[in-house]
């Protein structure tokens, strides 16, 4: 299905559009773009690099003409398929509009294109003072258009807040072409919050061709510990104890033990590999205040059985520990030919308990679970490391990642917290939202991309190729667990020894 | 087609009960918006009586005006018609609080002070200190949209409101977002909400970040000869580390005002001596922390308002801190109480322009003869309020000059205005609107999705929506 | 829904494993952190000239998925191989591993039109491996360039006219005398010997860069050393492992091998990370069956870049003051290839009165990679340029390198913006202090 009719004629029109050198026909190139940094795909027919915003609101009018659809993407480096063409189409690569139009160090906005990749604005910023507060662990590749998409967070996000609350306005290109200002540099726009509802709309609403972002101040003092634990539990008490009593960290990340290894023997942080558990806990802001909330995490910890507490004694140190955390995804290449990363989200005072669980969900389906995550946030990242070749492997890890994903909709979580829904979760969301719920997004979506030629495919459920989704009650108890299950065989699956595999991701 | 309060009282009782319909005048009266009184209020208790009522007035073709404790329905233009008032009161439960979580749920009709209440025991708060505090409404709050002082600390409710449900215009019960402090999961339709006045749904739910209260808070008040000066230091203080929960300047005219005026709780705490010269600014500086922070504050803070000249600074205990937060809370009312035709612009500018718009706002009242007290948030957030003191066609006329004046000032700056309170007439007379925005039809495409029979509050939002 | 995507997955199937690389290349997750530390994913934005692209295509290609195209060795020739990619790789791909193989198997089986192949084929296989003609041509080049022929040519605009102007302040300049490798000499340690280390020399540096190895034996020398060059050393291959001619590189790394085996040395020296790196690498170049696999490993083991080699030692010559204000650029082989980033900082930093200023994307290639100016001299020219941007806001009187290919290009960048900035080693800085 992915081959779509594209006549010569349109395909002609396109190169007017944005010059035959910026359009990729030949199957090769254009098939360089059906991955992201998902486990899934999704194969374009054309790719466009557009070079002007005027540009991107020709294609939409293109798109909309030629009944195409179009899927914006950033740097590709995603980690729930939002970007991917599911449903073939062009592919509106942003890469060529990557430049910082505005910088106003007294106001603190700057104003982007979309391609400009996160730490470079920040990197931009460094000499005023200032930086772009969400720092996803992809910060060095991914792009502001691609935060924007997915609401994107990050560490720091504990305390300085997601994508959605540094995203002060945005131009947006809607698929008839039309060219449209939504919030504004200014505070408080009269009307609609369109901002909030634009940012993590996944590319379903319009495409993003400018925005302006807020410019956080750089704290006059951070200061970054590291807490080792004997065990997971000591550590998740610690976080849970940390919220209640009020000390609100910068970050607060944890790594287990199995992830502790993994990822020292890939980034020599030196992590004591023998731990339990770490937490990397960054408090910033004004220095009397830093100090004093260090002092308070580090007393925290004690008492929660640390057996020891580390604080970095430079910025040397401090990128390293940070280095160990941003990296541990990739990490895990090394250790295992594939990964399936979770992103469920759980009150944070039942930490201790998920954590207890999801190891025994590994356990029971044989794996290692790594756990490597936004502990501050409740956030979980739970990594399912398997060979894809061994099938029953594959079967046995998706089988506990939908175990995972119902423990944290049954701890009244969600499912994603940073990734997006995008084409990986889209089956998942009965599991959090009513058919109203859905109903009334799909409502928005079809308001504002009604021919429903921008992103198909993605966030609801039942797309096509998707198999029948059997969804046990959201309030899912554990004497149900393993009961959410999705059941594939009316799945318009492909054929071949890797059907199940393929279905099941796509 | 003004459906008449007998023929609704009965299909509302029978979904909401006797007790909690009504079609009396003293109980219509409550929930007149601009001389409009609606044929019957009715109390649901729960989303489903809710659902039901609205699955009604779609059936009729009623208009509903959502209402919590009434303190806001004055904000945004009269409705195209009105038959119902729903008012959420009842629907006001502390839902859940995970005090280990920070995260909190409550009714759409819970009282601001109940949640504080309860959230004050685990030494938590919610940074709302909206104005009519001790009356007003979570879902009020929220649809709203009205800003606080704790703004420069905390944001506005669209940065901690986690999730919420609600009742759309066509009579579904929907929700969006989570409980949990993180979730992409879906659109974020509940930040739609914020600001609505009521136009996109009934809410029965709301979902909150909650956050620690502060060991103490204090604040410093300075006084400065003119307001660039004023603003100067207010925008010295935000580009400083000192992390100041509130920066707000304030001129003479509202100074005066607070110093007067008691907010309408049961017993007003005492204000410090304000001094209120007339051409004199003042900044209240709000910031919240241990000892060892506010010692920093004080130190740096006072050193930045000896370079921008300030002619006094002030620190304030704990009570004067109090009494003086109580009344800024309240400025609002106390200055819709100040005057009978009071008229108030809400603004949003860049930082940069806050001084140049509060000129222009100052000299368009002058040229119009009319006083005006100006509220500048050191965000960019700020309240105009021109205060004659009579209401006649002759002070509308001076009214609506100054704030075309004023709007197309703002306009110029790239900045946003809109006029929540004002005297009915004024509305139609003002040449600026408020609509002048881009973004008005993509509003209406919301609109229409979430209340395709224009049922909710027709005609209340901004260009008529 | 995706069975028309040919997935990564799917296509990796165990026999696959067998062919070859499977692990290798497995271990790319296409997280896609490397794309914006790839120099040329930032010039284009394309995907197929990222590492995470190339990886991908060079599966497909070993898979036989992928026909061997034109575009194909395209964007696998643009790739620098300055593995900048493989820092930023939380999975540890070994990048310049796969695309060196990738090379190899380009050379092997991949018709290049006439003339490059031509070309390619005189330089590597006719010239490099013999340091006589390697020398012949050079004393041509220096006649070229003394001789009073260049400025003629410059002068008169042909070069211009020829868009070649650019391109001949890429060239190296020849020496008078080259440093000479054909006997075995022994340089003695000045004050205590703290160490015996060989000395690797070099081929286009030999005869281009000769002050620099006198200035790196000086220094050595200084801090203890006792310095041998091994006669009958040649080529370290890098060039043609780069390019894919491995079995010249093979014969090359022989050669070495014998050379550097008449003796028992702590370890070998190089001040060009770039032959540095190679070197380090010999034993990839013979599979683990060969029978030079092991010795090559236990050469690759001793190999040290001098920077990182009198940084472990520690500095005891006393240095004299230098006021002055330097910039640093990594050289890609010797960051990324062989992670060493802080020695040159510190030894700078050791001579006192000097100011080291970090310009940023010092950890960016320069476009040099090694003859890479040669064959993509506009990508290579475009790189100098914002480099050469970058090195002039730190307002450095000195830029400072650890490659002689990094020097050349960077000595043409500053030439042609005209930012007046010399261009040294870190061991010239080191040699200058030298009392």
């Amino acid at each position: 299905m992915a081959t779509r009719n594209i006549s010569g004629e349109a395909i002609k029109e396109l190169a007017q559009i944005v010059g035959s050198a910026h359009l990729l026909t030949e199957s090769l190139e254009v098939s360089l773009y059906e991955y992201d940094g998902s486990v899934e795909t999704g194969r374009p027919d054309l790719v466009v690099f557009p070079g002007s915003k005027h540009e991107v609101a020709a294609l939409a009018r293109w798109s909309n003409r030629h009944r195409v659809p179009v899927v914006g993407r950033g740097a590709g480096t995603g980690l729930s398929g939002g970007a991917l063409a599911r449903e073939g189409g062009v592919q509106v690569v942003f890469s060529r509009m990557n430049k910082i139009l505005e910088i106003d160090v007294e106001n603190r906005l700057a104003v982007v294109e979309p391609g400009v990749v996160n730490l470079d604005l920040s990197r931009a910023v460094a000499s005023a003072g200032l930086h772009y507060a969400p720092d996803p662990s992809s910060q060095k590749a991914c792009t502001i258009g691609g935060n924007v998409a997915e609401n994107a967070g990050g560490p720091h996000t504990l305390r300085y807040g997601v994508t959605a609350n540094h995203v002060q306005a945005l131009e947006i290109v809607l698929p008839d072409g039309e060219m449209v200002r939504i919030g504004g540099g200014a505070v408080d726009p009269p009307g609609y919050d369109l901002v909030g509802l634009f940012v993590g709309s996944e590319g379903t609403l319009g495409l993003v061709v400018e925005i302006t972002v807020k410019l956080t101040p750089l704290p006059e003092s951070v200061k970054t510990l590291l807490a080792v634990f004997e065990t997971a539990d000591d550590a998740t008490e610690t976080v849970a104890t940390l919220t209640a009593a009020g000390v609100t960290p910068a970050a607060c990340e944890m790594l287990d033990g199995w992830t502790i290894r993994v990822v020292e023997s890939s980034i020599q942080a030196g992590l004591p590999t023998d731990a339990g558990a770490l937490l990397l806990i960054e408090v910033d802001g004004m220095r009397e205040a830093a100090e004093e909330q260090a002092q308070a995490v580090i007393d925290l910890c004690r008492k929660n059985r640390a057996r020891e507490v580390r604080t970095a004694q430079s910025e040397r140190e401090r990128e390293t520990l940070w280095k160990a955390r941003k990296n541990a995804f990739g990490a895990v290449g090394r250790v295992a030919p594939d990964c399936y990363v979770q992103d469920g989200v759980i009150p944070r005072t039942r930490l201790p308990e998920a954590l207890r669980r999801i190891g025994e969900i590994g356990r029971r389906h044989g794996f290692d679970v790594g756990n490597i995550f936004h502990a501050g946030d409740g956030n979980l990242h739970p990594m399912l490391c398997f060979d894809h070749r061994k099938a029953d492997e594959f079967a046995r890890a998706m089988a506990a990642a939908d175990e995972i994903i119902a423990l944290c909709i049954e701890m009244g979580g969600s499912i994603t917290g940073e990734h997006g829904v995008g084409m990986e979760k889209d089956r998942l969301m009965p599991l959090l939202f009513s058919q109203a719920d859905l109903a009334l997004m799909k409502g928005v979506r079809d308001a504002f991309n009604p021919l429903g030629l921008l992103n198909p495919g993605k966030i609801f459920p039942g797309g096509k190729g998707c198999g029948e989704i059997r969804i046990p009650a959201a309030s899912a108890t554990e004497g149900k667990r393993g009961t959410a299950r999705v059941d594939e065989a009316g799945g318009s699956g492909p054929s071949g020894a890797d059907g199940a595999l393929r279905d099941r991701q796509a | 087609m003004r459906a008449s309060g007998e023929n609704l009282f009965e299909p509302i009782s029978a979904i909401v009960g006797g007790a909690n319909t009504s079609v009396e005048a003293a109980a219509t009266r409550n929930y007149a918006i601009g001389g409009q009184r609606p044929a019957v209020v009715a109390w649901p208790a729960t989303a489903d009586e809710t659902r039901e009522i609205l699955r009604l007035c779609v059936k009729q073709r009623l208009a509903v005006v959502v209402a919590g404790a009434g303190t806001k329905l004055g904000m945004g233009g009269p409705p195209s018609h009105y038959d119902l008032a729903l008012v959420s009161t009842r629907m006001n439960q502390i839902l859940e609080h995970d005090p280990g979580d920070l995260t909190l749920s409550v009714g759409g009709g819970a009282r601001l002070t109940d949640i504080s209440k309860c959230l004050k025991a685990h030494h938590q708060f919610l940074p709302l200190s909206v104005p009519y505090e001790s009356l007003a409404t979570a879902g009020g709050t929220v649809s709203s949209g009205i800003d606080s002082p704790l703004r420069q600390g905390y944001g506005t409710v669209r940065d901690f409101l986690l999730g919420a449900e609600f009742v759309t215009g066509s009579s579904h019960r929907v929700k969006s977002g989570s409980s949990v402090v993180k979730s992409v999961a879906g659109y974020d339709l509940h930040k739609l909400l914020v600001g609505s006045l009521g136009t996109l749904g009934v809410i029965s739910r709301l979902n909150f970040k909650t956050f620690p209260l502060p060991e103490v808070r204090r604040s410093i008040l300075a006084t400065f000869g003119e307001a660039s000066a004023a603003i100067g230091f207010a925008q010295c203080i935000a580009h400083s580390p000192l992390a100041a929960t509130s920066l707000e300047s304030l001129n003479a005219t509202l100074v005066d005002l607070l110093r007067r005026g008691a907010p309408r709780s049961a017993s007003p705490l005492p204000v410090p001596q304000l001094s209120g010269r007339a051409s004199e600014w003042q900044v209240a500086v709000g910031f919240g922390g241990s000892e060892a922070v506010f010692r920093r504050f004080r130190n740096d803070a006072e050193g930045m308002a000896r370079e921008w000249g300030a002619t006094d600074s002030l620190l304030l205990d704990d009570e004067a801190t109090a009494g003086v937060w109580e009344r800024l809370v309240e400025a609002v009312p106390l200055l819709l109480d100040s005057s009978p035709a009071a008229t108030l612009v809400h603004a949003g500018v860049l930082p940069s322009q806050l001084s140049t718009a509060c000129a222009a706002a100052e000299s368009s009242a002058k040229r119009h003869q009319l006083p005006v007290a100006l509220l500048a948030r050191a965000v960019g957030a700020i309240y105009i309020a021109f205060l004659p003191d009579a209401l006649n066609p002759e002070t509308i006329l001076r009214l609506a000059q100054a704030v075309d004046e004023t709007a197309e000032a703002i306009l110029a700056m790239q900045g946003h205005w809109s006029l929540p309170w004002c005297p009915e007439d004024l509305r139609k007379r003002t040449r600026l609107r408020g609509d002048e925005r881009p973004d008005l039809g993509l509003m209406g495409k919301v609109k229409q999705v979430f209340d395709p029979e224009n049922i909710l509050s027709p005609g209340r939002f901004a260009g008529g929506l | 829904m995706a069975s028309e995507a040919p997935a990564r997955t799917t296509s990796l199937t165990a026999e696959a494993e067998d062919q070859g690389h499977y692990r290798d290349y497995a271990r790319c997750v296409h997280c896609g952190l490397c794309l914006n530390q790839c120099p040329t994913y930032r010039l284009w934005g394309r995907e197929a000239d990222s590492p995470r692209g190339r990886i991908r295509q060079m599966f497909l290609v070993s898979q036989d998925e992928m026909p061997m195209s034109a575009a194909y060795v395209t964007h696998i020739d643009r790739c620098l191989d300055c593995r900048a990619c493989e820092t930023a790789c939380p999975s540890g791909v070994e990048y310049g591993k796969l695309v060196e193989l990738a090379r190899g198997r380009i050379e092997q089986e991949y018709r290049r039109p006439p003339i490059p192949r031509f070309a390619r084929n005189l330089f590597y296989r006719q010239l490099l491996p013999y340091p006589d003609r390697m020398a012949k041509l050079a004393r041509l080049a220096g006649f070229y360039q003394r001789s009073g022929f260049e400025r003629i040519a410059t002068g008169s605009g042909l070069l211009k006219l020829a868009g070649l102007e650019a391109r001949s302040q890429l060239m190296p300049r020849i020496d008078r005398k080259f440093f000479s490798t054909d006997a075995t000499r022994v340089h003695e340690a000045r004050g205590i010997r703290r160490a015996r280390i060989a000395f690797f020399a070099g081929c286009i540096a030999r005869m281009t860069f000769t002050s620099l190895n006198e200035a790196t034996l000086r220094v050595l020398q200084a801090n203890g050393c006792e310095v041998v060059v091994p006669g009958g050393q040649w080529c370290c291959g890098a060039l043609a492992v780069h390019a894919g001619f491995r079995d010249v590189a093979r014969d090359l790394a022989r050669r070495n091998l014998a050379a550097f085996e008449q003796g028992d040395f702590d370890a070998v020296i190089t001040n060009a990370a770039g032959c540095g790196s190679t070197l380090k690498e010999y034993g990839q170049l013979f599979g683990p069956e060969d029978k030079d696999h092991e010795r090559a490993e236990a050469f690759g083991e001793r190999v040290r870049d001098v920077t990182e080699f009198l940084d472990q030692l520690g500095l005891v010559s006393p240095l004299k003051r230098e006021e002055r204000r330097v910039t640093y650029q990594d050289s890609c082989h010797l960051l990324h290839g062989q992670r060493v980033r802080e020695a040159p900082r510190r030894l700078l930093a050791a001579v006192p009165g000097l100011e080291l200023v970090e310009m940023r994307f010092a950890d960016q290639c320069c476009g040099s990679a090694g003859v890479y100016n040669i064959t993509q001299t506009e990508t290579a020219l475009e790189l100098l340029r914002q480099k050469t941007q970058h090195a002039r806001e730190t307002g450095a009187a000195t830029i400072v390198t650890a490659n002689p290919g990094c020097i050349l290009q960077l000595r043409a960048g500053v030439k042609l913006a005209s930012t007046g900035q010399e261009v040294v080693h870190v061991v010239e800085i080191l040699d200058r202090a030298l009392r």
